[in-house]
């Protein structure tokens, strides 16, 4: 076998390797800077995966795909976020609500917790276990950045990277047939974002800052 | 033969240990572009120390004057588990790390009695500040070996080495991954480098190590200084021997041999200098966010103990 | 009785403790009645001593039967397991004895010397037959005793009202375990037909599930409680504090073994190791009192508590032995089984030693300087060389450093939670090597907390004038703290002494297990270990010293002329950032006080005081306290003072005793 297929065997499972250190990373970052580049580097891999299944399958659309997922989530995306980073003039720090020690317990808790699900799963249906609990691990991530975040731009972020979690899972279940469901749940988001980032500035405009936590004075 | 080859790699890792920190100290200098010192300045540094008086603090008992001796025997005691060139070392033993690990302590543990002997404020910052990171860093130091020692079903050094000889270098798994990180972030912390203490500052409010040593001169604080040395030495070597140790000599021949420490001063040359960017790029941390570093390293160790227990299902 | 090999021994250790030295004792008030009874309280541990040697390292059984003598079966029986107890007390007593010569001389109130010998030596009694003890009476009788003997032994140095509130809280969580041994103990009766132990290892084989179940549960509680695992410790840093330190050294030392002597003999002889789950509640209570117990003791400044909190933290340190070997016999690897209860029992057997040394070396604290406030003490190694070093070879053994006794037992148990990963497709082969983790957390917090303890008492300088003028301790307390000192460091370098009989004594309990390998790994290496670090040490202290010069010049300090001893850094601030990172363990109540209040720019004084409180108290505790009162005053509705009404009792008990006959028959 040529080192391509080798490359390509190996990179389903060994790059789950790397997309958990990003989950772990993620979890303890401090800076939005960072937490954009990891994300960056989670749409880099993926974007990597989604070529490795192309060359397996041999389906065309999967490099189209391929280009597409590394054009906008690898450059554009992050590329927005710097720039509204820039016009917002935001405070950089990622004002989570557990420290660093937790955080990164709590991200190991749900690899875990991922792994013991996707177990009983993996075992019936032919699929690598190890990205699939990568798939689940991510959409748990988002979801956690989503809860423990106050700033909206995290919030943005957490749901990008629940997506990643969502396409990884979609990707390994189906083997890129078809794919025309991801590209359709992927420009969902998109779509997502580009109001959410409309409304963050109108959020701050209005009220000055984007703190998430200070809409609980809104109440009645 | 082999017990000559054993001794050979121990007293190289005692020996050459003043050069790692000369190692560093250059490269750190050439990343500031300045000329720095020459890498064997330590020596000269420790034949100095030696040479000059012993001077001791009127409230000092014996704790203090025996506290250098015994970190140098256990630093050195600690190197002998340690296999370089070959899969062997001079006391492998079943589950040795442990005591690699619990030898480092006991040095640890005089070294903060003798700091706390001068009776003034300095040494007991030092210690105190060094009981809160080393009782935290014990966990990822162990749980990361333990990882590499499940995945390799052996207990000592030289049996992980072997095993790890025998893998393929492509298949880079999750474990080794976490293990080195959380290994290397926890060896920062027990070894006092950047970002967790500054083992060149000598403000008194930013030392941890230096803090402890503070009242040493003479011999004592050759011993001491030679005594950190062998720990980063022993500690850069057991990383590289679990984690890269292709090279190594398979069997007690000459030709092999020569490869192989050629090899490993290459190997333990690039650590250092991975050490040395590290160490310019980064600012220490306040103390209070250490324990969340060694935290992030205790999680990582954790999930690489978790992973390898699931790959032996 | 037959007189055979160990008989003669244990009868004279018995005749002795019992009856001898109280006879001598009662007679006269001189201080040589006093010496003559320590001397015959000696030499009976060291027959003791004898006869447990026999049992541990050849074997020899020795039964001796009194049950013509009382009303329930006694019989007194040395096994192996026993005779590793037996061993423990009687090797711990003979220094503690040689010791508490010159110290109840001089700290126990005149008119209460002679009662102290006599509840000191009656005390031991009660340990042995409970160690001893062959039928359930008999251990009953023993473990019932050892409370009241310990109480009185706490008493008789003073009787205070918070005194009498402490000890009363101990009778009483005493108490509530002993209830719960005795049930479990009777729980056996519809299968065994008796309550010796031969009986009860053959009816545990016919034992339904869920009374195996119950049976484990409630020894676990019950032995848990004398142990002190955490929440059934609140007890032990209010007794041993209070204790005169000889005593609290027995207390610490043997008192709390007894209970893991129960717990073992239970779960692994009579139940052969209980439901299928029971090994995981065992690991979970050890690593939660390892872990809290030694937090709890970093914020400690009374050398005693902090003591007894350690105490604590290594009966925690037992259970997770005792938890792992239990999940490996329900995995049927009886190998690793028999190598984790090694562990866990020669940490027993280290813990006696060192334990008792430090309680030993605080006794030593408070006869020269009078405290055993961490505060007030400091340079006592230049005022008392010899405590210090038997201190601090202690320090170094609880730390679990290597060449001491303490690193063997947590080796051994460390290698064992590694084995643990080699269980194939069970919880455990993911728990057992994460619990590595945690006993690494549990030493590392320890080490800083004796870094702290030792820093701060010996080191440095005197932070008060009783510390300054402090000298050293008699020759028989010396000789007592060497002779245990002695012992750490000799386990410490030759474990194979004790490692040997306890494989054998593991093979008994947990069957079809071989001889683990780790156990002459250990005792192959730590020679060398010892060889090495000892020789590099002095090959570097000869280079040091050729022609060196040492001169005596004063410390750095920052240019300013003198440095007082305030300067230097005390327990509470040394062991802040700990205290600050683990915040949430402890919550201090925290109160400034200014005075006056009405000038809050020009005070005359400013008090801080910052007190922990237990949570347990308050969450656990006083809720069970408050159902059982509400449930008492309920009860009390019972008692109206109506003769009528108590008339009324007696004939409804009548009627429902005729209407049970009725539908029984």
């Amino acid at each position: 076998m040529g080192l391509v297929e080798i490359a390509a065997g190996k990179v389903l499972s060994s790059f789950s390797a790397f997309l958990f250190l990003t989950i772990l990373l993620l979890a303890v970052a401090r800076r939005i800077s960072t937490c954009v580049l990891l994300f960056s580097l989670q749409s880099a891999i993926i974007a990597a995966e989604v070529f490795a299944v192309g060359f397996q399958e041999r389906l065309a659309e999967a490099y189209v795909v391929g280009a597409l997922v590394f054009l906008i989530k690898v450059v554009a995306i992050p590329y927005a976020f710097f720039r509204l980073m820039e016009r917002l003039k935001t405070v950089r720090e990622v004002k989570a609500a557990t420290t660093p020690t937790q955080s990164a317990f709590i991200a190991v808790a749900m690899i875990f917790l991922s792994y013991a699900a996707v177990h009983s799963y993996g075992q019936s249906v032919h699929v690598p276990a190890d990205a699939l609990a990568a798939a689940v691990a991510l959409i748990l991530t988002g979801a956690f950045l989503m809860v423990s975040c106050r700033k909206a731009l995290m919030q943005m972020l957490g749901l990008l990277v629940m997506e990643n979690g969502i396409f990884l899972a979609a990707l390994v279940t189906t083997f890129g047939m078809p794919l025309v469901i991801e590209i359709g749940v992927f420009f969902d988001v998109l779509m997502g974002l580009l109001l959410m980032g409309i409304f963050a500035f109108r959020i701050r405009d209005t009220f000055e800052h984007l703190d998430v936590s200070r809409l609980r004075r809104l109440r009645g | 033969m082999r017990l000559a080859l054993n001794v050979f790699q121990w007293l190289l890792l005692i020996l050459a240990a003043p050069l790692a920190h000369g190692i560093i100290a250059q490269a750190k200098a050439r990343l500031q572009r300045r000329r720095g010192a020459s890498i064997w300045r330590p020596y000269a540094d420790i034949a100095k120390l030696f040479r000059k008086e012993d001077l001791v603090p009127p409230s000092a008992s014996w704790v203090f004057r025996v506290t250098p001796l015994v970190l140098f025997g256990a630093m050195a005691s600690a190197a002998a588990f340690v296999p370089v060139v070959q899969g062997s070392a001079l006391l492998a033993s079943r589950g040795d790390f442990f005591l690699f690990v619990y030898l480092l302590a006991l040095g640890r543990f005089f070294l903060s009695l003798g700091a706390m002997d001068g009776g003034c404020a300095f040494g007991g910052m030092g210690a105190s500040r060094e009981a809160l990171i080393s009782s935290l860093a014990e966990a990822p130091l162990l749980l990361g070996l333990v990882a590499v020692a499940i995945l390799a079903s052996h207990a000592d050094i030289a049996g992980m080495v072997g095993w790890t000889l025998q893998q393929n270098f492509f298949k880079i798994s999750a474990v080794h991954i976490l293990a080195f990180l959380s290994l290397g972030m926890a060896v920062l912390a027990e070894t006092g480098r950047m970002p967790v203490d500054n083992p060149t500052t000598h403000l008194e409010l930013t030392m941890i190590h230096e803090g402890m040593v503070l009242e040493y001169s003479g011999p004592s604080l050759a011993l001491v200084e030679w005594a950190s040395a062998i720990k980063l030495h022993a500690m850069l070597a057991l990383l590289i021997a679990l984690f890269a140790p292709w090279g190594m000599a398979p069997h007690v021949s000459a030709a092999p041999l020569l490869v192989a420490l050629l090899v490993y001063f290459v190997k333990v040359g690039a650590l250092m200098a991975l050490l040395a960017v590290i160490e310019s790029s980064v600012a220490k941390l306040r103390m209070y966010l250490v324990p969340g570093f060694i935290g992030v390293a205790s999680a990582m160790s954790a999930l690489a103990v978790i992973f390898a227990t699931l790959v032996k299902r | 009785m037959q007189l055979e090999s160990g008989e003669l021994p244990l009868s004279f250790l018995l005749l002795m403790l019992g009856a001898a030295v109280p006879m001598v004792l009662v007679g006269s008030r001189a201080k040589g009645a006093r010496l003559l009874a320590a001397g015959m309280l000696i030499a009976a541990c060291l027959a003791g001593s004898f006869v447990a040697a026999l049992g541990f390292w050849r074997t020899s059984s020795v039964l001796m039967d009194f049950t013509g003598f009382t009303p329930f079966p006694f019989t007194l029986e040395i096994d192996r397991l026993s005779a590793l107890f037996l061993l423990l007390i009687c090797v711990v007593a003979v220094p503690v004895a040689v010791f508490a010569v010159p110290y109840f001389e001089h700290h126990c109130p005149e008119r209460r010397r002679n009662w102290m010998w006599i509840f000191f030596s009656w005390f031991l009694l009660s340990m042995i037959v409970v160690v001893t003890a062959s039928t359930g009476f008999a251990f009953l009788a023993g473990w019932e005793l050892m409370t009241l003997l310990s109480a009185g032994l706490i008493l008789i140095e003073g009787d205070s009202a918070e005194r009498r509130h402490n000890v009363f809280i101990y009778l009483l969580m005493m108490h509530v375990g002993a209830a719960m041994v005795v049930a479990s103990f009777f729980l056996f009766l519809p299968y065994s037909h008796g309550l010796d132990f031969a009986s009860i290892r053959a009816g545990s084989a016919v034992l339904p599930p869920a009374i195996r179940t119950l049976i484990f549960l409630l020894a676990f509680v019950g032995f848990g409680t004398k142990a002190g695992i955490i929440p059934l410790h609140l007890w032990l840093p209010r007794a041993h504090p209070i204790a005169p330190s000889p005593v609290s050294a027995i207390m610490s030392g043997i008192m709390l073994k007894t209970a893991v002597y129960g717990f073992v003999r239970f779960a692994f002889d009579f139940l052969a190791g209980g439901p299928s789950w029971s090994g995981y509640p065992i690991l979970v209570a050890g690593a939660v009192s390892g872990l809290l117990g030694v937090l709890y003791a970093i914020g400690e400044h009374d050398l005693k508590r902090l003591l007894a909190y350690h105490s604590v933290e290594n009966i925690g340190i037992i259970y997770l032995g005792l938890g792992t070997s239990l999940i490996f016999l329900a995995c049927h690897a009886p190998l690793w089984a028999a190598l984790a209860l090694v562990a866990a029992l020669l940490h027993t057997f280290n813990h006696g030693l060192f334990k008792s040394l430090l309680f030993l070396g605080s006794g030593a604290i408070s006869h020269a300087t009078h405290t055993v406030d961490l505060e007030e003490l400091g340079g006592l190694q230049r005022r008392m060389p010899v405590t210090g070093l038997t201190f601090l070879i202690a320090c170094c053994s609880i730390v679990g450093l290597p060449l001491f006794n303490g690193f063997v037992s947590e080796w051994l148990t460390f290698r064992s939670f590694l084995a643990g990963a080699a269980l194939m497709g069970t919880k455990a082969q993911v728990v057992l090597p994460l619990m590595v983790g945690v006993l690494a957390l549990i030493g590392g917090l320890a080490a800083a907390c004796f870094i702290k303890v030792f820093g701060v008492a010996f080191l440095g300088r005197p932070r008060s004038t009783e510390a300054e003028h402090a000298i050293e301790a008699p020759l028989a307390m010396r000789g007592g703290m060497t002779f245990l000192a002695a012992a750490c460091l000799l386990i410490g370098i030759l474990p194979g002494v004790l490692l040997k009989p306890l494989v054998a004594l593991a093979q008994g309990l947990v069957p079809g297990a071989g001889v683990p390998p780790e156990t002459l790994a250990i005792t192959r290496v730590l020679p060398w270990i010892a060889v090495a670090v000892i020789g590099i040490a002095g090959a570097a202290a000869l280079a040091a010293a050729l022609g060196r010069v040492r001169r005596i010049v004063p410390a750095w300090g920052c240019g300013l002329p003198t440095l007082t001893s305030r300067m230097q850094y005390t327990s509470t601030a040394f062991s802040k950032p700990i205290r600050f990172v683990f915040s949430a363990v402890y919550r201090p109540d925290r109160k400034i006080v200014r005075l006056p209040a009405d000038q809050p720019y020009f005070p005359v004084s400013i008090s801080y005081s910052s007190v922990r409180t237990t949570s347990y108290e308050k969450s656990l505790y006083r809720p069970f306290a408050n159902l059982f009162v509400a449930a008492a005053n309920q009860l009390r509705r019972l008692q109206t003072g109506n003769i009528q009404v108590y008339l009324l009792y007696i004939f409804l008990t009548l009627i429902s005793l005729l209407i049970f006959l009725r539908f029984r028959g």
